[in-house]
Order: structure tokens, then C-alpha cells, then sequence
């Protein structure tokens, strides 16, 4: 069974293509770089389309089997499990669908489905974890600019200026960050001429 | 506590008054908070609605139609929704000043298509936004009138309106059909000439709605009423030519910073207010018979061979049709 795979993140595709290549009963083609999806199509005919639903042109394949300009001969759709729910939602919620020649027996596409919504997942955790990574490291930093800044401004020792931040965003109900940048903002604007 | 809900938008100037509503608190004053995400593709609105926690979405009423019956993933009990917008679709062809002078000196407009083909050396790839879309039937229209054959004499490329102008840049098309501001952009960059839209083909025509997942509707009672006065509030702020200002620097705001992208100068031209194009977009909330708003949708999407019989009767059920009399068969298609 041939499967294209339609992702721009090249990571992600080589991983999922490691991955599926352990069946040797799949022949895993990754999309190149640049190539629109219908033509990736055209010229593969794949049995099945795994896709990032991130994809613009996803929409192309959407109308395949209206069109008869398209130029296939294989008319391809999403794939609906009409019975299984939870498979659709965490698909799409993965951010990966699957389109299929419509003559494929569904069987074969759940096992593909599942193993790419694992992927997907395990990649969107890894960037989510790697975002609140950076993002505690830049809050950390923006607490220290203002802490320095106050330090500066009141001739005052590091636990005051700390202590200073803390006491405003208990009092005002508001996380210390969010004080420290409207600190910093307040007291770093250009003075007008 | 407020009800919230979760909105489908594209990149488009007529997603404006949803955002509009939440930037301004027009939603939370009605009690809804409302998440607007935008999504790169027709595709995601109708699979967000099925399977990915969407409570409603801006679209067009031909998707809307087809996911409601099930024509494109599982079937999806959507109804018509609040109108948003009017119009505004512009059909552009590859070409500058010369190519239009000659466009507009020649009177029959076959020809004048048929030596603007010639000037450009092969079939035409015209792009549209969506099989299902008003754009599409519009598109269809157009040719037909003009004695074109579509499925001969042209090749439609699907893709999402945004990419348009890269795809005309790079020769990948030759001409598009699509929503605000996309046509206008095509123009003011010099890479296409408007030939047609919305107002020539189809006048007035419904283009947006929001429609709302009814189990969302029942979930949320009288949700639907507070939304829809949140957004007629907003509506009639987008089309006050005063806030024209406001409304494309919101729009054209980076997509990381809550805006949409969208390019100043076409939205400049395709504002409320404006008179540079005949294709000008008009927000409206006013609710039309529903063969009025549906009625030349549902004849263009049957003679396309897309609804049997069954089908139309489940959209009379659904609240898209009241027609009693019989649509165009595909025997009887219009002539193209």
C-alpha cells in the first residue's frame, strides 16, 4: 500500500515515515518541499494521503471527487470512521487527517490514523513544552529588568525591589510578570521633547 | 457566567464584524465569550464544526449546505445561520491596462475571452476558494453566460483565497474568483483586471453567514439571540464609512497580534464606503426568504449534479429550501 505524506514540517514527516516504514508492507513517500498536494497526488497515486491538516491546500482534495478537471484517475476523499468517534476527534485534534483512494478497505487506515495522531501528539507536547520553556525563561527575565530597574530608581537592595513586585500583584490581583512589564513599560518610555 | 464559543473564520474581509465584536467587548457585554480561531483552509471550517470543537462558523451557505448533508465527512445538522455579509466576490484575469483595454473595447465578452485565452497561450487556470462555494457558482455563471464552456474550455484549481496572489505571481493560475479583499489586491498589484463578481453575476447575493452547531443552540438557550444582537451591533459599526480606519488597521494587523493579515490598500478599496469597485462589500444582518437567499445556490449546486432529490428534501427539513416547485435537473442544465 503506497501512502503520501503531506507535512511541512520535515521533522515530523521523517518521523512518521521511520515510523510506518516498519510495515514493509507500506511504501511511505514524503511529499517534497514546494509541491502542491494535487500534484504530489497526480503524479504518486497513492492508496491513502496522510495530511497536516495545517495544509492550505487541503482543500484541493476536498473537491477531487467533483471535479472531474482534476485529472485523477483514483477519486480520493476524507476518510470518515463513521463508527468511531474519538479516532476522528483526536485526528483532527492531533492536527492530521487521512484522505483515501475510495476503493481502500477501511481496515487498513485506523492503524496508520492511530500511529500518526501518536506522532502528532507527542510532536505538539514537545513544542508546547519547548514554548513554556522559552516563555518561563523570558518572563524570568523581564522580572529581573524590573527588579534592577525599581533597584535603580528607589536606591533600594534586591529583596525590596522583589518584595515590591510581589506585594503589587497581590494587591492588585495580577501575576508578578504582568506587573514587571508594566513596570518596565511605565518607566522606560521615551520622554516626549 | 458567560457562555462561551468557539468561531471558525478564514482570512477574509468579511470576517470582519466577529472580530470586530471582540476586540470592542460588544460580546462580553452580551454576556458570550467568544474565541475566534483562524484557520487556513475551507476544508478545516466544515471539519472544525464536525469534529474539532467548533461551536459556529463564518461561511458560505454551498459548504454550510454540503456538510449538512453529509457530502463531505459526517453528516452535520447545520441550519442557516445569521447573514453577515453581501457580495463582494471578484472574478480577476491575468493581465494589466493593456489586456483590460482590450477586455473592455470588445463588447462580446466570449471573444473578448476567447483573445484574451489566445494572448496567454493555454487553457486558463482559473482559481476558485472551494468546490462548494458561492465563488464556484458565480464562476460557473459567469462562463456560461458568456457561451464557455467550463469544464473544456478553462481548468479550476482549488485553493484558499489567501494564496491566490502568490499563485497568480508565480503563473500557477491565470485568474481567481474569490472573497474580499483578495480581487482588489490582484488589481491595485497590477497582476490581474476584474471582469466580473458578485455584483454583475448575482446582485446582492448572500455571501456569510455564521452558522451555529445546533447542538451548541441547545445547549446554550437564548445564547443565540445574545449572539446575534452582539454581532448586528457590530455589523452596523463595520459598514459606518467613519470606522473604515479602524476596521483595516484591525484587519490588517499580524495574525500573531489578533488581526488577520490582510493586505491595507485592498481593504482600503473593498471597505464600506468605497467607490473604487463595483464588488464592494456589504455587511448586512437582514435575514431574506430562504429562496431568495438560497434559491439560485441550490439550483446551481443541483445542476452540478451535487444534490439528488433525497438530498433536497432533507434540506427542506433542514430549513435551506421552501421551494415546492421542481430545480433545474442535470438534463436540463444551463447551457454552457
Amino acid at each position: 500500500m503506497k501512502v503520501l505524506l503531506a507535512d511541512e514540517n520535515s521533522q515530523r514527516a521523517g518521523a512518521l515515515a521511520r515510523l510506518l516504514e516498519a510495515d514493509t508492507s507500506l511504501e511511505v513517500i514524503l511529499l517534497e518541499a514546494h509541491t502542491s498536494l494535487m500534484d504530489a497526488v497526480r503524479s504518486h497515486a497513492p492508496d491513502i494521503v496522510l495530511v497536516d491538516i495545517s495544509r492550505a491546500d487541503r482543500d484541493a482534495l476536498d473537491s477531487v471527487r467533483a471535479l472531474s478537471a482534476s485529472g485523477l484517475e483514483r477519486p480520493v476523499a476524507l476518510f470518515v470512521d463513521e463508527d468511531d468517534e474519538a479516532l476522528m476527534e483526536d485526528a483532527f485534534a492531533a492536527g492530521v487527517c487521512s484522505y483515501n483512494v475510495l476503493d481502500t478497505p477501511v481496515k487498513n487506515v485506523k492503524p496508520l490514523l492511530r500511529s500518526a495522531i501518536a506522532l502528532y501528539d507527542r510532536f505538539r507536547k514537545t513544542n508546547a513544552e519547548l514554548l513554556a520553556a522559552r516563555k518561563t525563561l523570558s518572563d524570568r527575565e523581564t522580572i529581573d529588568r524590573a527588579k534592577f530597574l525599581f533597584m535603580k530608581q528607589e536606591r533600594c537592595r534586591e529583596e525590596d525591589a522583589y518584595r515590591w513586585l510581589r506585594k503589587q500583584a497581590m494587591q492588585t490581583s495580577r501575576k508578578i510578570i504582568d506587573v514587571a512589564t508594566e513596570y518596565l513599560a511605565h518607566h522606560t518610555r521615551t520622554p516626549k521633547a | 457566567m458567560s457562555t462561551s464559543c468557539r468561531i471558525g473564520l478564514l482570512q477574509l474581509a468579511d470576517s470582519a464584524p466577529v472580530l470586530v465584536a471582540c476586540v470592542l467587548n460588544i460580546f462580553s457585554r452580551h454576556g458570550l465569550e467568544i474565541a475566534p480561531v483562524v484557520v487556513p483552509s475551507w476544508a478545516n471550517i466544515a471539519d472544525g464544526l464536525v469534529w474539532n470543537g467548533f461551536d459556529g462558523a463564518v461561511m458560505f451557505p454551498p459548504l454550510a449546505i454540503m456538510t449538512a448533508l453529509g457530502q463531505r465527512g459526517r453528516a452535520l445538522d447545520l441550519r442557516p445561520g445569521l447573514p453577515l455579509s453581501r457580495g463582494g466576490n471578484m472574478l480577476v484575469l491575468r493581465g494589466q491596462k493593456a489586456e483590460q483595454a482590450l477586455w473592455d473595447a470588445e463588447p462580446d465578452k466570449h471573444t473578448a475571452f476567447k483573445n484574451w485565452q489566445q494572448a496567454l497561450g493555454r487553457r486558463p487556470r482559473l482559481g476558485v476558494v472551494h468546490l462548494y462555494s458561492t465563488h464556484y457558482l458565480i464562476l460557473t455563471r459567469f462562463l456560461s453566460k458568456n457561451a464557455l464552456n467550463r469544464d473544456t474550455e478553462t481548468d479550476i484549481v482549488i485553493m484558499p483565497p489567501a494564496r491566490m496572489i502568490e499563485a497568480l505571481a508565480a503563473g500557477e493560475i491565470d485568474g481567481f474568483c474569490a472573497g474580499p479583499p483578495w480581487g482588489a489586491d490582484a488589481t491595485l498589484k497590477n497582476l490581474a483586471f476584474a471582469v466580473a463578481g458578485s455584483a454583475s453575476t448575482m446582485p446582492g447575493h448572500l455571501e456569510k453567514m455564521l452558522v451555529l452547531k445546533e447542538q451548541w443552540k441547545a445547549d446554550n438557550p437564548n445564547a443565540e439571540a445574545r449572539l446575534h444582537a452582539a454581532l448586528r451591533e457590530a455589523v452596523a459599526l463595520c459598514n459606518t464609512p467613519a470606522q473604515a480606519p479602524f476596521i483595516t488597521e484591525l484587519l490588517s494587523a499580524p495574525m500573531q497580534d489578533g488581526g488577520l493579515g490582510l493586505p491595507t490598500d485592498a481593504l482600503k478599496a473593498v471597505l464600506p464606503g468605497t467607490t473604487s469597485t463595483p464588488d464592494v462589500m456589504v455587511f448586512d444582518t437582514e435575514s431574506q426568504s430562504t429562496e431568495a437567499s438560497f434559491g439560485w445556490m441550490l439550483e446551481g449546486m443541483q445542476a452540478e449534479g451535487w444534490l439528488t432529490p433525497a438530498l433536497l428534501d432533507t434540506l427542506k427539513t433542514l430549513g435551506w429550501s421552501d421551494r415546492h416547485g421542481a430545480f433545474h435537473t442535470p438534463a436540463e442544465r444551463p447551457a454552457r
